[in-house]
């Protein structure tokens, strides 16, 4: 058993994927691709609850990975029809060109 | 049967939303304003019938939900707001193109998803319930689907929102993680046995919550949203992210740091104030240059996000009670501005400042409106903005008495009411003192004159009267073991 997977090595996964989803947000110009990171950063959530839930033998942690995991469906139908409707309007996609209202 | 009872106004609202939505299904009402000032009307309905609710000492769903004077304080302004939103959204109904009942039907979800969250005493409902308001907003910023500022708030909120929520889940995963429950009242347990300082991880957990929730306040640093969104939205949308949004941002704020991890924020209040120190600062100077008065009130809510923090960082009874009541005055004197707004630029197409010139003599109650909204803003007396400031001060200024560095947070905040003059008195310039190019009067419907004639009393009465909000207000602000 020296080789189990410990709490530690699934938080260090998790914290990776968060940082991805924070780094890509940052570095993308690209509106679906910033909106699929920011559905990392959910999900690197879940992993962390997940871990934390079996290690501690307690529920409540994967009871919240269940409405994180729905309530991220509901915010990509409704992220994805903003996107379409921002396309339709604008023929772009990229956050650069986005900005018209100032001061 | 009793967890019912705490749920009932929930369920009224969602009730009469599905309703809304169903009717128009399948028998359209061809006049949508009406439906909406019947909506409206149902809502006052509910708001009366909410005073006839009684707190109870007890949680229900397992400890999730609680039904005590501050649940019930807010749910009644968020039944105040929710009333006077859909009264705007009748009167804006016209430039909406298609979906008018739906419109009124997201506004009636977002709602309910504030009323839960003047409920909340667990992370998993605090997390659902703050993204049930959330998501409702990305719709209601991007319903003018063909106009690209409406789009462009849209996308912003989206991307913005979307990252916060993830930071609120990131911490929550951290705080029950290393505490092992997402209960409130056991987390204080645990908190108050721990001997020490707590865990590195945990303070990281709580840290990134509490970057979702300035999100939601608009506070430094996560304040660069604001004055976008709230330009480009829909002006009823405007309006209740202003009142709604705001005010369920600061009930999660004092729950989570009053009840949850009251141990630890005790130790905590200095980077609030360092917050709501810059958060003045950013508010007050950036609403300066502005000429568009629905990005100028994005910055000024910004501004008031700072006075309300102050009255966080104090970390006293007088303060929280000084939260809740400025947060009640803030909902009638906005309601109002948005309201005077809504009829404007329903005359004029314009939300540019000097579309508002002459407005004192092209419709007297308008411009009455506009101007007493913008001097309670500013904290003039005898308006209910300046009890409302005068209360946060005194709460800052009595924890300066046991830690003289809240001084200069008091000093900062004086500063920002003079700044906010300048650009609030702009407004009132425009009114009464600049002549109009077009000074045809702007008519103004019977419900509109009936709801600004009732923020304006409550902007005055609240001003002169301040017993029975202050009474109310310290009464829901004892549900936290303050001193």
């Amino acid at each position: 058993m020296t080789s189990a997977i410990t709490l530690n090595d699934y938080l260090i996964v998790s914290g990776l994927l968060f940082a991805l989803g924070i780094a890509g947000v940052i570095i993308r110009r690209n509106a679906l691709v910033i909106y699929m990171a920011l559905e990392m950063n959910l999900n690197a959530a879940n992993l962390a609850l997940i871990a934390f839930s079996k290690f501690n033998k307690l529920v409540e942690g994967q009871i919240l990975v269940f409405f994180v995991i729905a309530i991220a469906a509901a915010e990509v139908a409704v992220g994805l029809a903003i996107i379409v409707a921002l396309y339709r309007r604008k023929q772009t996609i990229s956050v650069d060109q986005l900005t018209t209202m100032r001061l | 049967m009793m967890s019912l009872y705490a749920i009932q106004l929930e369920c009224l609202i969602s009730i009469w939303g599905i309703l809304i939505l169903l009717v128009d299904a399948f028998k359209p009402i061809p006049n949508k304003r009406t439906v909406g000032y019947l909506a409206a009307g149902f809502v006052a309905v509910a708001l009366l019938y909410s005073f006839a609710m009684q707190p109870v000492p007890d949680t229900f769903f397992h400890g999730m939900f609680r039904l005590d004077p501050f649940a019930l304080y807010f749910k009644r302004l968020f039944l105040l707001a929710l009333a006077a939103v859909l009264l705007m959204a009748a009167e804006f109904s016209p430039r909406i193109e298609s979906g008018v009942a739906e419109f009124y039907a997201l506004l009636m979800f977002c709602a309910v998803g504030m009323l839960l969250i003047a409920s909340v005493n667990d992370f998993i409902l605090l997390f659902v319930s703050l993204e049930l308001v959330t998501i409702t907003f990305y719709v209601l910023a991007s319903y003018l689907r063909r106009q690209i500022p409406s789009l462009e708030a849209g996308t912003k909120y989206l991307i913005l929102g979307a990252l916060s929520s993830g930071f609120t889940v990131y911490g929550i995963a951290y705080i029950f993680g290393t505490t092992g429950t997402t209960n409130f009242d056991k987390l204080a347990e645990i908190l108050n046995s721990q001997t020490g300082p707590p865990a590195s991880a945990f303070i990281f957990g709580m840290l990134l919550v509490l970057t979702g929730l300035g999100f939601k306040i608009a506070s430094v640093p996560f304040q660069v949203w604001a004055p976008d969104v709230y330009q480009g939205a829909p002006t009823p949308v405007t309006a209740f992210l202003a009142v709604g949004s705001k005010a369920a941002g600061f009930a999660l704020l004092l729950r989570v740091l009053y009840t949850g991890l009251l141990p630890v924020s005790l130790s905590w209040n200095a980077l609030i104030a360092v917050l709501a120190g810059a958060t003045l600062l950013y508010g007050n100077l950036g609403a300066i240059p502005q000429h568009n008065i629905k990005r100028l009130l994005g910055y000024s809510s910004i501004g008031h996000a700072g006075y309300m923090l102050m009255g966080v960082a104090a970390v006293n009874a007088l303060g929280a009670g000084a939260v809740l009541f400025y947060l009640g005055q803030y909902a009638f004197t906005n309601l109002c501005a948005f309201l005077a707004i809504i009829a404007v630029t329903a005359a004029t197409g314009s939300d540019e400042i000097p579309s508002f010139s002459g407005l004192g003599k092209r419709s007297p109650i308008l411009g009455l409106a506009l101007f007493l909204s913008m001097m309670s803003l500013a904290g003039i007396p005898p308006l209910s903005g300046f009890f409302g400031k005068f209360q946060l001060f005194a709460a800052v200024v009595q924890r300066a008495q046991t830690d003289s560095k809240y001084y200069v947070l008091a000093a900062i905040g004086a500063v920002a009411v003079v700044i906010s003059l300048y650009f609030y008195l702009g407004v009132g310039r425009a009114i009464y003192l600049q002549e109009a190019e077009d000074a045809t009067p702007i008519v103004v419907s019977k419900p509109m004159r009936f709801g600004l004639v009732v923020c304006m009393v409550a902007m005055i009465g609240i001003g002169i009267f301040q017993r029975p909000l202050v009474h109310a207000s310290i009464m829901a602000a004892k549900v936290f073991s303050l001193h």
